[in-house]
């Protein structure tokens, strides 16, 4: 037994004992197997490097994709819930909005800028006309209110529709061709992309519930100052209500809610500057907030406070500089993903902050006798006034 | 370890426009805001829907 033990230990290598030097060559240059384990991943790396990455990085571009065509999917699938649950349909509404969901819009030529944005708000509106017209078509008896949530909720299936089906095609056409350079882009995009895709998606529940959202504080603070005011449309989806605060002549102006529509304040302001030119314009808006800002913190400054493609802040721009009228700004800072869903509870208390600060800034910029535009700007939905 | 899950409840808050009580409950659908709601519980003055807000629940 203990002979048999110790021809063991004889030929067990001894773990305590191991000379690296030896084993992986380092004192002897010409240790061909060392040679290889050095010279063949570096070989390896140079010839197919960009493959290996391009291989990890499809694994991780094909898990978001398909993430993003579940977001389609779903936002498809709800709008045609919706449409099925709340309007009186003649016909099974699928294929119509398969069709929607395919449309694209060509954006005009911009080689010789000039008259541009006029260009581009034609195009806008002429779609915007279209879609209402269609979705009316579906079911004629359908109220202004449920109009308004069904264009959002196509809306935002086509957006996810476009935003998955361009992924989806830089992606394929990197893999077709070889090509790591040209999936680079997409990489770094990405996670923006997946960031509003995932916002919009999550939009969807407030839209069919008509909750207002974190985009609609504008209407909502200046709604609740229309409230005991005549309105009258001064544009399309766009009311005006006439108050008298401080001896101040005030015009308000907010989108007609309580349905998804953001109205039309350029049309709203030409109109109004015509007839009754202001002293002063004050656009109270929400606004993107930058990463390390807190939401729902409140700014102030000069010029137009207001998104979308431009085209409307184009117009009050214009018109206020014909007038020579400055504007002033109060925005509501918050994340992409705040603007288009609920309404947080720290955005929701900041309207009364809000308020008080649209009366300093009357108070500050403007004298007994002056007349003050104020302008909500946002969507207003679940916000009448 | 794990990342609990985010739910979003909405509320509406009534506010009275003549005692300023204020009453928090659940959003039920159709309601908007300013719109008029139940007699207040302390002067049956009008209550007025104030806000519509989520609030975010770990669970």
């Amino acid at each position: 037994m203990i002979k048999l033990d110790s021809s063991i230990a004889e030929t067990m290598v001894d773990l305590t004992n191991i000379d690296f030097d030896q084993l992986f060559g380092f004192g002897d240059d010409s240790n061909p197997l060392m040679m290889l384990i050095w010279i063949l991943p570096i070989i390896l790396f140079i010839f197919y490097g960009q493959r290996i990455q391009l291989q990890v990085t499809s694994g991780e571009i094909k898990k978001s994709i398909k993430k993003l065509d579940s977001y389609r999917a779903e936002a498809r699938k709800e709008l045609i819930d919706y449409i099925n649950k709340n309007l009186s349909l003649k016909q099974d509404p699928t294929k119509k909005i398969d069709q929607f969901l395919e449309y694209f819009t060509i954006m005009p030529v911009d080689m010789d800028p000039n008259g541009i944005v006029d260009k581009v708000r034609h195009t806008v509106r002429a779609r915007e006309d279209y879609s209402r017209i269609h979705v009316k078509s579906l079911s004629p008896e359908i109220d202004e209110i449920e109009l308004s949530r069904v264009l959002t909720l196509l809306e935002i299936a086509t957006s996810l529709h476009m935003i998955y089906k361009v992924i989806n095609h830089m992606f394929l056409t990197a893999k077709k061709q070889n090509n790591y350079p040209l999936i680079l882009p997409l990489q770094m995009m990405l996670p923006f992309i997946m960031e509003e895709a995932e916002a919009i998606t999550k939009a969807i529940p407030a839209f069919k519930l008509g909750q207002p959202i974190g985009d609609g504080i504008g209407p909502m603070v200046v709604g609740k100052m229309m409230l005991d005011s005549k309105k009258e449309t001064v544009a399309f989806q766009t009311v005006l209500a006439k108050k008298e605060h401080a001896g101040r002549n005030l015009l308000l102006l907010k989108a007609e809610g309580p349905g998804s529509n953001v109205g039309r304040p350029g049309d709203a302001v030409e109109s109004i500057v015509s007839s009754n030119k202001p002293d002063v314009i004050i656009m109270i808006d929400a606004a993107l907030k930058l990463e390390g800002e807190d939401s729902a913190s409140t700014a102030r400054g000069f010029g137009a406070a207001i998104g979308g493609i431009g085209t409307e802040r184009f117009q009050i721009e214009e018109i206020a500089t014909k007038n020579n009228i400055p504007i002033f700004a109060i925005v509501i800072k918050q994340s992409v993903k705040e603007a288009i869903t609920l309404m947080t509870k720290d955005i929701a208390n900041q309207a009364e902050n809000v308020h008080s600060q649209i009366e300093e800034m009357i108070q500050e910029n403007t004298t007994a006798g002056q007349t003050v535009l104020l302008i909500g700007v946002g969507n207003t939905m679940g916000v009448p006034q | 370890m794990f990342s609990k899950e985010k739910i979003i409840v909405a509320y509406t808050l009534e506010k009275c426009i003549s005692c300023n009580l204020e009453r928090k409950r659940k959003f039920k659908e159709g309601d908007k805001l300013f719109l008029d709601a139940l007699n207040c519980d302390s002067c049956k003055g009008i209550m007025r829907i104030e806000k519509i807000y989520g609030e975010t629940i770990e669970s």
